[in-house]
């Protein structure tokens, strides 16, 4: 480094950075501190660009405090922190305990955070690790995980709701202060500061959402400190390498960890600083004077700290949640047979080892969210109108197959010799409860009309050569490759099933059945042979069969990785199953049409007289200026790009690359935490705007910013003005509202003028 | 050949065509015109490095627009002549219907009967194919039932199939001039065109009574226009002739969007280069800011005005013709069927009140009737004890072949008043005065043929089987009245403006109304679900608790009431006008077209096409077959261009970032802009469709297909600009030969004629190719017999 310290480069453009205003730059601090004019230039010319914590050029040494006056003096800066934090403090806590009922998703998060005290395994869309903080609460709490969170009832006496509710609370007063320290660091002044952290302070649906038993005020926590890091990571920039650099790169990646782990709208801001990162990199890639050495040293850090870092937190919540789930639950059904084996509770380890004639069998589709084969005395209504054949998620009689020899061999003897099944054999499948043999013809299955149709037919004596199925080994999980594999294990040996007569092969995918077929998944007969498609492997699950001994779960073995990869596919494809049904009019739902004009707001639990009753509404000033702003920076990016074209000039030097970078992080993260949800299919609540929500008042932070508080043109009177007005506007409608955030006793009827729009359903 | 190339191996080129931009009009010079400091430069690389668009280059500028060699022209015709061979040959085989032939075929007889029909795609294509067979004499008997692959009979299906044909002959030099006009040499435009010529899927889509053809002709038009319109914005803007250019590429953009909705991304094509065009222009200072505006607006004339107008014209036209009712009418809503010859409904009284005899439509779907008709349900009710035969409410689906609702007995219902113990006293309507029909009133309502009340009750429906719904059925029987569960309370909500009476009280036509199950509170319901085979497919009719509100209105169509004098107010639909009738037709269309989702045998997805994956097989008869499949060296050429073009554009990217001055080299700076141009439309033609989730086919991709020949043939100017001409030619003369032997080579495929079996097995360069050799015969001998019918 010593050579390097001493280099120079000279930054002709960029659009990040102010610390790259100065002419002269050095590449880690020990020389900064080398170079003294350097430093002094840099604070003297491009101060008012800088945060304000950079502003402040404090001597290195002070006296220690000797009077409360001093203390206050020299810690002036972490007053207003400290204080909105207190206060942040209040609207969050304030009587949270007062509804004593199961409110709005509680039902789920609260029953999630049971599982865990009680290790169940159970499925859920979303991530471990907020849940995993549920439990913790409980557990802090004394709860012991016996309690049904059903909605809307009452909590017993053991359940210490309220502890609960507060622990997850705090992350809600946590995105004050650090929405405080962005602003901060996103160089806002002392005014859009204060404006910015008081709409974050006063928001109704920031306060009401983390007041409850739920992810979101994890998830808007993590959110907030990852952009927070973003933001102090850019301005340690100027000393790339630096022990805070690294510092708040780390942060930053184990902060996109942490947030991708609660809930995956987490994705979005990782996109956000990704994007950062891109055109970092790609801003330094043009910077002649960088050695490629220290060019290459700026990728590692980034893919060490940013890809590899969140990429660990993300894996370690869920080996956390193996580890503590190590009990069968009600979430078995959709994990592989091999996982379900090592769960306690679970019977597939008592599996006889190798299947043979005869036995009774389940068979699970190894495609993701593969469920077993089923079938049912429904016919289809469709096609040959025989018996359904269908993949259904959950444990039944009706998932029972026999093994049977062909029609063209002896009939199986319970007591003759034991004949194990084998890699080629032909054989008959036996609806256990039915007796029908499964079945396929050439004709259209319901849904995917490009395969053959799979039924149940005919019975222990009627059938035909449509009922030969031939039994073809993929390869075998425990002993390798298909060469090793001489009998069909159970769970272990992947298989494929292939119809003899019209050689396709048995398949299930993610077709699902109209409501005749009660919206199980469609099973049909592929007739392209592709050796690689996981939606025609099957395995043994369960195998029952008297003659054999029981097997050992040491047989069974399950690696991590295959689990955590089928079950984060499994979350992906319920996640985009929940689909609104185009019928039913769904009043909590909305669409993202809605949002920024707040339209709609959300009864969070019963609207009887004696409930107490929660409305999750946004604090209308908050929403509908974060929206205007967004559409006036676009406005006023127009307008600047248009006068530039026709050579005005109308910025300082750096101002530019300032305003656009904290633009660009606003309007951006907005963008990235909105449109999404438009190109989604599934059903949509008011809550998944509040993420995008930070942005928009990052926005209007920063253009009132622009416009008027570091305008040249106003006076500071006007400026005071507009803040104070912006100010009692936020707190006054917050004041107005806080009835829905801390909850209404009594008839709604009694609290007058909170219907702002008539789309709100309040009264 | 010496005339291919021009005068000499360095011609200098007048001015660097960009098609993206033109640069801003030279300022009026202040004296004679300085000579350029460069006269006569012998190559790029001794180009004047610097500005980009240098105004002179010591000669006077050129007019604009195109240029051609005198040579050329006999050239150009000489092509045409090869294109109509090669398009024209044996026009009449097959003589069956060939692929969507079948669709376009009825559409054409549908017109010339005046038939209202619907279909995805704007009428304009289909238009000139109908003009074609009228012309001709077709009398409009294709059969409707006629299906794929059966003999035409008593149809001109040639002079149809002559005008996809003429049109894709015209692509032809259209290409050239395309290239002629980006400045390319002329050797680069022949090789351009003779590629468009033996494209075996450009071919075989022409030969057809398909949309293709006409599209990719209006495509290829449009960009000709457009590179015409900025040649002469070049040269001198607000001219006469650039005005002419300017309002054919309107007219043309217009043509395209009406043939096919594809037609949308050579819009956004012309519309982003539109868009930088007026950038640079607002860039430069000398331009005041009252001419840019008059450039915004000439543009904002000629490009967005020009063709919306030629669309919408296109669609009264289409209005026009179709005057009489047809199968499409159950696409549209009764307002407009209203205005169909043979829908048209006499008018009906305005009020209704307990005791009318109605008939009631479903306000979302079309208006369908609500329907009963003496048929029970198989399941639900009648394990609910209802022990006898009940009556289903459904609706008639728009294929079930109905009479006039009014003359089908089973739409009509009765009015009764249903009050209860404590509610107003029973209100007999034959005796009293008549009473409307208002918000809260609730009523039963009485199937008029069965006497039957509408009846619902806390029974699954039978299709949507889900918790919200409830089913409908007719219920009750002589001597008993029926039971709360025909209750229905009448909710408005919403009236006409214009009618300030149909808010308060229910007036025909002109309330819309939901009606609420008095016990249970959900809302009668129906949505385009269809009952089985039982219900005649006709849709479902449910109660739904949570109804979403579009699906649970209702307005009344026919109102008779004994009490009311024949004097008494009548109504009838409102007649809508041309534009709600546009605005709800492109609605219909977009929703069909939204809803092709379902798998079809020869689909792929785009991500195939520039492989050229599979084709299409278009038809397969006597051992012959007529399969789509592009000539494999034209196609992986213009794959390779375009694969080609990024990798260069993303080298001169990163070294543009690392500093190197690539972009001075103003021969470089031309072919950058030229293979910009082309990538460009080439990408808007062909990404959108990755967001498409309709069922989409090879043919899809022949617009961005044109784009990507183009590229190829902008390719090669560029690789042999610096070779001697004889080399050059020669280099040329491969490429076409190779493409003419491949196009010989899969010709039976384009033209339907005699193929061996092991000719077509060794042609399957791709095992994903799916043309059916084993239908071919092994050898050429056998098939004599059955080529009797080549004429």
């Amino acid at each position: 480094m010593a050579e390097e310290s001493t280099r120079r480069r000279n930054v002709s453009s960029s659009s990040y950075g102010n610390s790259k205003k100065e002419e002269g730059f050095v590449y880690d601090d020990q020389s900064a501190s080398q170079d003294d004019a350097d430093g002094k230039g840099l604070s003297a010319k491009h101060a008012k660009f800088l945060p304000r914590g950079q502003q402040h050029v404090r001597p290195r040494r002070l006296p220690p405090p000797s009077t409360l006056t001093e203390f206050i003096q020299q810690n002036w800066e972490w007053i207003p922190p400290v204080i909105y934090t207190l206060l942040a403090a209040f609207t969050r806590y304030y009587q949270i305990g007062k509804s004593n009922v199961v409110v709005w998703d509680e039902a789920h998060f609260g029953k999630f955070g049971s599982h865990y005290l009680k290790r169940d395994f159970y499925f859920d869309v979303h991530p471990p690790l907020g849940k995993m903080l549920v439990g913790l609460a409980g557990l802090l709490s004394g709860y012991d995980g016996s309690f049904e969170f059903k909605s809307g009832e009452a909590y017993p006496s053991h359940v210490p709701y309220t502890a609960m509710r507060v622990i997850l609370a705090t992350f809600g007063v946590g995105m004050v202060p650090i929405g405080w320290f962005t602003a901060v660091e996103l160089g806002f002044s002392q005014r859009a500061c204060h404006l910015v952290t008081l709409m974050v302070l006063c928001d109704c649906a920031w306060a009401t959402i983390s007041r409850f038993i739920l992810l979101d005020s994890m998830l808007l926590f993590f959110t907030f400190t990852t952009v927070f890091g973003l933001t102090k990571f850019h301005n340690q920039q100027w000393r790339s390498f630096s022990f805070e650099w690294w510092f708040w790169l780390a942060f930053t990646g184990v902060s996109i960890g942490c947030v991708d782990s609660v809930k995956w709208v987490g994705f979005f801001v990782t996109a956000l600083v990704g994007l950062y990162t891109i055109e970092d990199l790609w801003e330094k890639f043009g910077d002649l004077q960088m050695p490629i050495r220290i060019y290459l040293r700026h990728w590692a850090a980034r893919i060490l700290c940013l890809i590899i870092t969140p990429f660990m937190v993300y894996l370690a919540s869920f080996k956390i949640h193996f580890l503590i789930l190590n009990h069968s639950g009600p979430g078995d059904a959709q994990m592989s047979s091999l996982f379900q084996a090592n769960l306690r509770g679970n019977d597939f380890s008592q599996n006889p080892l190798e299947v043979a004639y005869g036995s009774k069998i389940t068979l699970k589709n190894m495609g993701w969210g593969g469920g077993l084969l089923h079938s049912h005395p429904h016919s289809y209504p469709t096609g040959s109108q025989q018996q359904q054949v269908t993949c259904y998620h959950y444990k039944d009689d009706n998932n029972h197959w026999l093994v049977m020899p062909r029609w063209d061999e002896k009939e199986y003897d319970p007591n003759g010799d034991l004949r194990f099944l084998q890699d080629g054999d032909t054989v008959r499948l036996i609806h256990a409860s039915t007796g029908r043999n499964m079945h396929s013809h050439p004709l259209p299955a319901p849904i995917t009309k490009l395969n053959n149709e799979v039924s149940c037919y005919g019975n222990a004596t009627v059938g035909d050569h449509q009922d030969h199925w031939a039994v073809e080994v993929v390869d075998d999980l425990n002993m390798g490759s298909k060469d090793k594999v001489h009998r069909i294990h159970s769970l272990t040996t992947r298989l494929r099933l292939k119809h003899v007569a019209q050689g396709c092969y048995l398949r299930a995918a993610n077709a699902i059945l109209p409501q005749w077929g009660w919206k199980q998944v469609e099973v049909s007969c592929v007739k392209e042979n592709n050796p690689r498609d996981a939606h025609t492997y099957w395995n043994v699950e369960s195998h029952w069969n008297d003659r054999l001994p029981r097997g050992e779960v040491k047989l069974y073995r399950s690696p991590f990785f295959r689990d955590f990869w089928h079950l984060n596919v499994a979350m992906m494809t319920s996640n985009n199953a929940l689909i609104p049904d185009p019928d039913k009019e769904d009043i909590l739902a909305s669409t993202p049409y809605q949002w920024p004009w707040l339209n709609v707001g959300l009864r969070m639990c019963g609207w009887g007289d004696q409930q107490i009753k929660y409305y999750l509404l946004g604090n209308p000033i908050v929403w509908w200026s974060g929206t205007a702003s967004l559409l006036l920076s676009l406005v006023a990016l127009g307008v600047y790009l248009l006068r530039m074209q026709r050579r005005y000039n109308d910025f300082e030097p750096g101002q530019w690359d300032h305003v656009l970078y904290v633009g660009k992080v606003a309007l951006i993260g907005w963008f990235l935490h909105y449109f999404p949800f438009l190109a989604m299919g599934r059903v949509t609540y008011i809550h998944h705007y509040l993420p995008a929500l930070w942005f928009s008042v990052l926005m209007t932070g920063h253009l009132l910013d622009h416009f008027i508080f570091k305008s040249k043109r106003l006076s500071e009177r006007t400026k005071w003005t507009v803040f104070i007005f912006c100010a009692l506007a936020v707190i006054e409608t917050f004041l107005w509202f806080r009835g829905i955030v801390f909850g209404i006793e009594g008839p709604i009827q009694d609290y007058k003028g909170l219907l702002w729009r008539k789309s709100w359903n309040i009264y | 050949m010496a005339s291919l190339h021009g005068p000499s191996q360095f011609r200098p080129r007048q001015a660097y065509t960009d098609p993206l931009l033109s640069p801003p009009p030279p300022p009026p010079p202040p004296g004679p015109a300085p000579s350029s400091p460069f006269p006569a430069t012998p190559s790029y690389k001794a180009r004047p490095v610097g500005p980009r668009y240098s105004q002179s280059r010591g000669k006077p500028h050129p007019p604009g627009g195109i240029k051609l060699h005198k040579g050329e022209w006999k050239l150009l015709l000489l092509v045409c002549a090869v294109a109509v061979v090669v398009r024209f040959w044996r026009l009449g085989w097959p003589d069956s219907v060939i692929f969507d032939e079948v669709h376009f075929g009825k559409f054409a007889s549908k017109y010339v009967k005046s038939q209202y029909y619907v279909d995805v795609h704007p009428p304009l294509a289909k238009l000139l194919i109908t003009f074609a067979a009228f012309v001709s004499g077709y009398d409009g008997n294709f059969d409707s039932k006629i299906s794929e692959s059966a003999l035409y009979e008593h149809v001109p299906y040639v002079a149809m199939r002559s005008l996809p044909a003429t049109l894709g002959v015209l692509l032809v030099p259209i290409t050239y001039l395309t290239l002629r006009a980006l400045d390319c040499r002329a050797d680069t435009a022949l090789l351009g065109s003779l590629f468009i010529t033996f494209e075996n899927g450009l071919l075989t889509q022409s030969r057809l009574i398909l949309l293709d053809s006409p599209l990719l002709f209006f495509t290829a038009l449009t960009i000709f226009f457009w590179v015409g319109f900025a040649n002469e914005n070049r040269a001198a803007p607000f001219t006469h002739s650039w005005w002419v250019w300017l309002t054919c590429v309107g007219l043309s953009l217009g043509a395209v969007v009406s043939c096919k909705w594809v037609g949308l991304f050579t819009i956004a094509t012309i519309g982003l280069c539109t868009i930088r065009q007026l950038w640079v222009l607002l860039g430069d200072t000398r331009v005041s800011i009252a001419l840019w505006i008059r450039h915004f607006l000439a543009r904002a004339l000629c490009l967005i005005a020009v063709p919306a107008t030629f669309y919408m014209a296109m669609f009264e036209l289409h209005f026009l013709i179709l005057s009489n009712s047809g199968d499409g009418d159950g696409f549209m809503s009764a307002e407009f069927q209203h205005t169909l010859n043979g829908k048209k409904m006499a008018d009906t009284y305005a009020d209704v009140g307990v005791g009318s005899k109605i008939v009631m439509r479903h306000w979302n779907t079309n208006g369908g009737f609500l329907h009963s008709h003496d048929h029970s349900y198989p399941g639900g009710s009648k394990r609910a004890s209802l022990p006898f035969s009940s009556p289903h409410a459904n609706r008639t689906r728009r294929t079930t072949n109905h009479p006039y609702p009014h003359l089908d007995v089973n739409n009509g219902w009765r009015i009764l008043n249903a009050t209860w113990d404590n509610h107003s006293p029973g209100y007999d309507w034959e005796t009293e005065p008549f009473r409307a029909l208002a918000d809260g009133d609730m009523i039963k309502l009485q199937h008029i043929a069965i006497s039957k009340m509408l009846h619902s009750h806390d029974i699954r429906p039978p299709v949507s089987e889900v918790d919200f719904q409830n089913e409908v059925s007719g219920y009750g029987f002589t001597g008993f009245s029926g039971d709360a569960n025909d209750y229905w309370v009448v909710e408005i909500a919403e009236g006409d403006r214009r009618d300030r009476a149909s808010s308060k009280r229910v007036r025909t036509l002109r309330t819309l109304f939901k009606l609420k199950h008095a016990l249970t509170g959900c809302y009668l319901f129906s949505h385009k679900v269809k009952l089985p085979d039982w219900g005649y497919e006709q849709q479902e009719v449910t109660c739904n608790k949570n109804a979403v509100r579009a699906n649970s209105l209702w307005f009344i169509e026919l109102s008779e009431h004994n009490k009311l004098p024949a004097t008494s107010p009548k109504v009838n639909y409102r007649k809508p006008g041309f534009l709600s009738k546009f605005l709800e037709l492109q609605q219909v269309m977009w929703t069909t077209n939204a809803g092709f989702t379902e798998r079809h045998a020869f689909d792929c997805r785009p991500n195939t096409w520039p492989i050229l994956r599979r084709g299409i097989n278009f038809w397969v008869k006597d051992h012959r077959q007529i399969y789509l499949l592009g000539n494999p060296v034209v196609w992986y050429l213009s794959t390779l261009a375009v694969a080609l073009y990024f990798f260069a554009r993303g080298m001169l990217i990163l070294r543009a970032k690392r500093g190197y001055k690539d972009f001075n080299n103003s021969g470089l700076v031309f072919y950058d802009n030229l293979c910009s141009f082309l990538v460009l439309g080439w990408a808007l033609h062909y990404a959108p469709f990755f967001l498409m989730a309709r069922q989409l086919f090879l043919h899809h991709y022949f617009p961005a297909l044109w784009f990507a020949v183009l590229l190829s043939a902008a390719v090669y100017d560029m690789a042999t600009s610096k070779l001697k001409p004889r080399y050059r030619v020669q280099v040329a003369l491969v490429l076409v030969g190779l493409a003419v032997w491949t196009y010989s080579h899969f010709n039976p495929l384009v033209y339907g004629s005699v193929w061996t079996r092991g000719k077509c097995e060794s042609s399957k360069w791709l095992k994903t190719l799916d043309f059916a050799c084993g239908d071919f015969y092994p050898n050429v001998s056998l098939c004599q017999p059955s080529a009797r019918r080549l004429s």
